[in-house]
């Protein structure tokens, strides 16, 4: 691996903002992170956090309703948000891929995974078609799909959804990719299944010293697999540290609200400790904190100002009680 | 006292007709025997594929089993006649995973909770019907100004609420609740477990609850059945199951359930658990992917016996053979 500190993704003060019948609903408001090589970032958020927005934001492929109000994502120096389509479409797949939450819906009934697999490669690769289906296979096994040769021949259908998430991790890493955006890739599959896609990325992306971004609601998934995490909240970044470090001591109390509201499986609990109340909708943010009308320790303060990021020892947390600290 | 659901034997192939050579055949569920007790939650747990739905599909009458008895209430459901199935309703209400599909979108909260109430007749006057629904309502958690609302003005939390509402309207004596929150925000989870547990306190419901999550499972289950290809291949009490694992099936299936505690570690069970193909016809069900697997399993056959006091397990090493890969529970 190289520098670790080289940093291959940078967003800075990113703005999405959706357009609808009353107005423009920003949802995403000036989200900041820097990915460095060979790191994963876990994005972590409820529904309505804006993580998937952001998450489809980094390849242009938000819906046409949503669009980049402002704010940069840096790749390799280039701005992807103001890039031209045909720059882009060099970067997208090639240089930067993404898996989705459904791998089933992510692939094409009609084309046998083969004919899925080589498509890409042909894309982006100068290489004949014999090259691409030998290399195709090569994919397939490293992703732990045996008889390859002869899956290679069938259709999606014939996977299961476990299977089919490797043929979309295969997909993805087929041009080496230095980012992989990984949006929700095992809330679709069972806990084994889960485990056992999450220790292949894993192990694939130490391999490849590629960077990740891993998008996610549940904070235990990402335990494993993450060097860092960033918890987004009504689209702002609430606490953002090494994971190790959040994981020991969560510093925003919505953070410690998400860490316990989590069903231990190592003990029975009579009942569950919970974050009161509902994250807000989109438009109608709070005028202090976001967080703070779902805040057990808010403050007068708190609903007054919106705190800024506090940076204590190379951790963000947005909390006035963290001012100073 | 009858016991809520007693499930004995029961066998579930689906088949396809065809119209030259052999009909196809799926087996779904074999011999599956589970008892529901009174006041209590079991949980049903496995994978996806495992049977778990059709069993809640056999259980509400909705698919008819092969072979074996599936009793709810003291009654036989594959052999009710129309009108005593409706009563069998009043008793029996299930909630179903994604509170998006299962509400009707062009009904409000008021017609969806009305809806039991004009089938079955009851609470017709309007003023009495008013007061019922607003203090259903209050009663998951949601307030009266929410009745005139339709479902898309609801989160997810939200409408697996109504859908819990629904399920009470008719104060029913058994739930069936098919991967609840399964769909739901981690935190959304949280607050609909708490409720569920709550409803089934105060309400003294016996729960089946169907779910691939064993951390939920623990929360909520009195007792656990792990089911695998179509089998239960565990059965205890819901304490004595994650203390004391015994199938290995249980055993990988809780050391896959990711954790904060392994914080900055891939969980053990992450190993991508090999696969034994040439032992996909042996008389163990678990054997293809079992780490445990002796010759006995090929051909002795698949029994669930008692092995440690109202803990039922199926596999035939265990009593001769320590296991080795003890889960960190």
């Amino acid at each position: 691996m190289t520098q670790p500190d080289e940093p291959i993704l940078e967003v800075r003060d990113l703005k999405i903002e959706f357009s609808t019948e009353e107005g423009l609903l920003p949802v995403l408001h000036g989200l900041s992170y820097t990915l460095s090589k060979g790191r994963v970032l876990a994005v972590v958020g409820e529904s309505g956090s804006g993580k998937t927005v952001h998450a489809l934001s980094i390849l242009r492929l938000l819906p046409p309703t949503a669009h980049i109000s402002g704010g940069e994502i840096r790749y390799k120096g280039k701005n992807l948000a103001t890039l031209s389509r045909a720059e882009l479409r060099k970067i997208r797949g090639n240089k930067i891929s993404m898996i989705f939450q459904d791998p089933a819906a992510s692939l094409n009934p009609v084309l046998t995974i083969g004919e899925q697999l080589t498509e890409t490669l042909l894309a982006h690769r100068k290489m004949s078609k014999e090259a691409a289906r030998a290399r195709a296979a090569e994919l397939l096994e490293k992703v732990g799909i045996a008889d390859a040769e002869k899956r290679l021949r069938e259709y999606p259908f014939q996977f299961s959804g476990g299977m089919c998430q490797r043929v979309m991790i295969a997909m993805a890493l087929a041009l080496e990719p230095d980012v992989l955006v990984a949006d929700e890739p095992t809330t679709a599959l069972d806990v084994t299944v889960q485990a056992q896609i999450l220790k292949l990325i894993k192990q694939l992306q130490r391999q490849s010293g590629m960077s990740a971004v891993f998008i996610t609601h549940n904070l235990a998934v990402v335990a494993g697999i993450a060097d860092d995490v960033l918890v987004l909240y009504a689209g702002q970044c609430m606490e953002q540290a090494p994971a190790a470090e959040l994981f020991a001591r969560p510093l925003h109390p919505y953070t410690q609200g998400l860490l316990s509201s989590l069903a231990p499986v190592h003990e029975k609990v009579d009942i569950l400790p919970v974050i009161k109340g509902h994250p807000p909708v989109p438009g109608q943010l709070p005028k202090g904190c976001s967080f703070a009308p779902r805040c057990p320790y808010a403050t007068d303060k708190c609903r007054q100002e919106r705190p800024p990021l506090f940076e204590e020892n190379g951790r963000f947390t947005r909390c006035w009680l963290r001012e100073g600290k | 006292m009858t016991i809520p659901v007693k499930i004995e034997h029961l066998f579930k192939t689906y088949t396809r007709r065809r119209l030259l050579g052999k009909n196809w055949e799926k087996p779904v569920l074999k011999d599956v025997s589970l008892t529901l007790e009174e006041n209590h939650v079991l949980g049903l747990v496995g994978e996806s594929g495992c049977g778990k739905s059709t069993l809640c599909k056999v259980l509400l009458g909705i698919e008819k089993p092969t072979s074996g008895l599936v009793t709810a209430n003291g009654k036989d459901v594959a052999r009710l006649s129309k009108s005593e199935f409706k009563k069998l309703r009043r008793v029996m209400q299930v909630v179903y995973q994604d509170p998006y599909s299962s509400l009707d979108p062009r009904m409000n909260v008021r017609q969806i909770l009305s809806e039991p109430l004009d089938i079955h007749g009851l609470k017709k006057d309007r003023r009495e019907r008013n007061e019922f629904l607003k203090e259903l309502l209050a009663s998951v958690g949601l307030s009266e100004t929410q009745l005139e609302r339709y479902p898309h003005e609801f989160s997810g939390g939200q409408r697996q609420r109504i859908c819990i509402a629904r399920a009470l309207t008719l104060d029913p004596k058994i739930l069936v609740a098919d991967e609840p929150v399964s769909a739901l925000d981690v935190s959304v989870q949280a607050q609909i477990l708490n409720l569920l547990k709550e409803i089934k306190k105060s309400r003294r419901l016996s729960v089946l609850f169907v779910t691939h999550d064993f951390a939920v499972a623990r929360f909520l289950c009195d007792d656990i059945a792990v089911m695998y290809r179509g089998r239960i291949v565990e059965r205890a009490p819901a304490e004595d199951l994650f203390t004391r694992p015994q199938h290995p099936y249980t055993q990988a299936l809780l050391s896959a359930v990711p954790s904060v505690r392994a914080a900055g570690l891939v969980p053990a069970a992450a190993e991508p658990s090999r696969e034994y193909p040439e032992r996909e016809n042996w008389a163990c069900p678990f054997a293809a992917r079992c780490s445990h697997a002796q010759p006995a399993c090929a051909d002795t056959p698949f029994e669930l016996k008692e092995v440690l006091p109202h803990h039922a397990c199926a596999c035939c090493v265990l009593p001769f053979k320590k296991t080795k890969s003890k889960p960190e529970v």
